[in-house]
């Protein structure tokens, strides 16, 4: 996909740099307001070991014992290996179900449409009812699951129940409510393949999965690099079915980073260290963006 | 700002591309059949989650455990007549309704203006700006949620409808801000030159020229700024009460309980789903534009 040169601004004459800042102030102050403050808060906050029953009363100064703790938490650490392990599957697993997906909707001549339509169902469930949708799925005696599985004279599996299990019965919700996605923004780039370019390589006789791999595919880097980054993004920050479904559990085999911030600060009531993994969330995510942004910058996919 | 290369991509439909475009291989070929196959198979595993709980949501209870599935069953509206008769479930749809038209406003009153400015007017340091917002979608809930709750609770708005409409413009103001900004660039500049030469002043121009020509990009992001907050969970899980409630936390309240009652809480997921499928078909062609934050634009 070619560099896309940026647009410079049509600046209307007579137009004053007063009216641009005032027309963002506001949005200025609220996103102040309701990110940077609470941001910086955070990081004065967790200078203090402090419960959630001291919000108004005094706060022992502990320095940086709270950081220190970061480095020494086992929680974390499996908090971490379950979250890695969740983003990697379930972005590959996505990614490549996704392109499969694509490009047979690509590649088929009628009912495009339609089957657009119902692809996007999943991503816009709420994700609280695809936890519900799935827990019955996948219920161990009266799950559709289950009854497929009994059919062939197996038992019925109790994925949440089991160590092993709940993290990829997890993943496989995700799966479900995501994949769509991949495969709508894989198949917005692949109808931009110029026709001729394809015709041409027929022309010339190179096969389907020749075509694939040396047009399409080169072809939508960029959605790729895109889906990649928010897909990454928002696994990493995963809370709502894992809340819903396992509560971290069995064990702590389910836990992730989002859930064990949560559960610091609301549950064991651990206010100072809660934001000192707000914070850690927050930079490790910046990092991870910034690398996916400084990718898509070079593709051209970005502006500047 | 990610943005799509080639400007065809931008406009057409999936669905409506010009006929040629399949003229490489003409004859169907085991590859088509192939495709199609691929595709029924995915749209099966899309639609059996959702078409089982819509079965669930008119069984009775005996119809729901079987060990055996049954085929036919007496379909029932007691299920919803047991959430519409809890006081409960009424008051978390008036409690969703609430908190996702205040966000939406609040999103698009701040951030319209704000998307202009980033897209037309001569702002100092305009990139710099549209990064730290597109920043701002980076920083996860899960991050905000427990500074956001302290800061709340000193403000004594934990509990009330503008904790949840405030919080959920987190997300929302960004997304109106980029969303927004493409549109506006799309308008020829020179309509708003011509009513600026004809004595109209500079904010004029915006209100009375451009705002009314992308009232399609208005209604998109209105729409995907009702159906993100609807979904919204963890800010509602933290920072609402009992009167406050919405309906995820309605829905995740089923779940949370030893016994489960699958036949009410189906009901519940259903009536949760129907906003949500009329919105998300209503803003298909701008769902994955919001997503991506305007950078594809399918």
């Amino acid at each position: 996909m070619s560099r896309v040169a940026r647009r410079r601004p049509p600046v209307v004459r007579r137009a004053r740099a007063g009216l641009g800042l005032a027309m963002l102030t506001p949005t200025a102050i609220l996103l102040t307001a309701l990110i940077l403050v609470p941001v910086c808060y955070s990081a004065y906050l967790a200078l203090y070991r402090w419960q959630l029953i001291d919000i108004n009363g005094a706060k022992t100064f502990v320095g940086l014992a709270n950081f220190t703790h970061l480095l020494h938490d086992a929680t974390l650490r499996d908090a971490l290996r379950n979250t890695i392990v969740y983003v990697v599957v379930c972005v590959t697993v996505e990614l490549v179900l996704g392109f499969a997906v694509a490009v047979a909707l690509y590649d088929i001549t009628k009912g495009r449409r339609l089957a657009n339509s119902l692809i996007l169902l999943p991503m816009i469930v709420t994700p609280v009812v695809t936890a519900l949708l799935w827990r019955y799925l996948l219920d161990p005696q009266f799950g559709l699951v289950s009854q497929v599985l009994a059919a062939f004279g197996r038992p019925g599996i109790d994925w949440f129940g089991s160590t092993s299990l709940a993290l990829p019965g997890l993943m496989l919700i995700d799966v479900w409510q995501w994949t769509p996605f991949v495969v709508l923004v894989l198949h917005a780039g692949m109808l931009a393949i110029p026709e001729e370019r394809l015709e041409a390589a027929a022309v010339d006789g190179a096969g389907r999965v020749r075509r694939l791999r040396h047009i399409v595919a080169p072809a939508i880097v960029p959605q790729i690099l895109l889906v990649l980054l928010f897909r990454t993004m928002d696994t990493y920050r995963i809370f709502d079915t894992v809340y819903v479904l396992t509560k971290g559990g069995p064990g702590d085999s389910t836990t992730t980073v989002g859930l064990y911030a949560y559960q610091t600060g609301f549950t064991y009531l651990n206010m100072g260290y809660a934001m000192v993994l707000s914070l850690f969330i927050l930079i490790t995510i910046s990092v991870i963006s910034v690398f996916y942004l400084v990718l898509l910058r070079r593709r051209g996919v970005l502006r500047r | 700002m990610p943005r799509q290369a080639t400007p065809q991509a931008a406009a057409t439909k999936p669905a409506a591309e010009p006929q040629s475009r399949r003229r490489v291989k003409r004859h169907r070929d085991w590859w088509v059949y192939g495709c199609y196959a691929v595709l029924v198979l995915f749209l099966v595993w899309v639609l059996v989650p959702i078409l089982q709980v819509a079965l669930n949501s008119f069984k009775t209870e005996n119809d729901i455990f079987t060990s055996t599935p049954r085929v036919t069953f007496h379909p029932t509206l007691s299920n919803y007549h047991t959430v519409f008769g809890q006081l409960a479930f009424l008051h978390y749809l008036l409690n969703s309704t609430i908190v996702a038209v205040g966000t939406t406003v609040l999103s698009l009153v701040v951030g319209v203006p704000g998307a202009y400015a980033l897209a037309r007017l001569p702002v100092p340091g305009r990139e710099w700006w549209a990064r730290g917002i597109l920043f701002t979608r980076m920083a996860p809930a899960v991050a905000l949620v427990v500074p956001i709750f302290v800061i709340f609770d000193r403000l004594q708005l934990l509990g009330t409808y503008w904790a949840l409409i405030l919080a959920d413009t987190t997300f929302n103001l960004p997304i109106v801000i980029w969303l927004m900004r493409g549109f506006f660039e799309d308008v020829p500049v020179e309509l708003e030159e011509a009513a600026v030469v004809d004595g109209t002043s500079r904010f004029g121009a915006f209100i009375r020229v451009a705002l009314p020509l992308v009232t399609p990009g208005l209604a998109a992001s209105a729409v995907l700024c009702l159906l993100f907050s609807w979904n919204e969970f963890l800010f509602a899980l933290v920072l609402s009460n009992s009167q406050t409630q919405t309906v995820p936390i309605g829905v995740a309240g089923f779940v949370g309980t030893v016994s489960i009652d699958w036949g009410g809480s189906s009901a519940a997921a259903v009536i949760a789903m129907i906003p949500v499928f009329v919105l998300g078909l209503l803003a298909q062609r701008f769902l994955v534009r919001g997503l991506t934050l305007g950078a594809v634009k399918g």
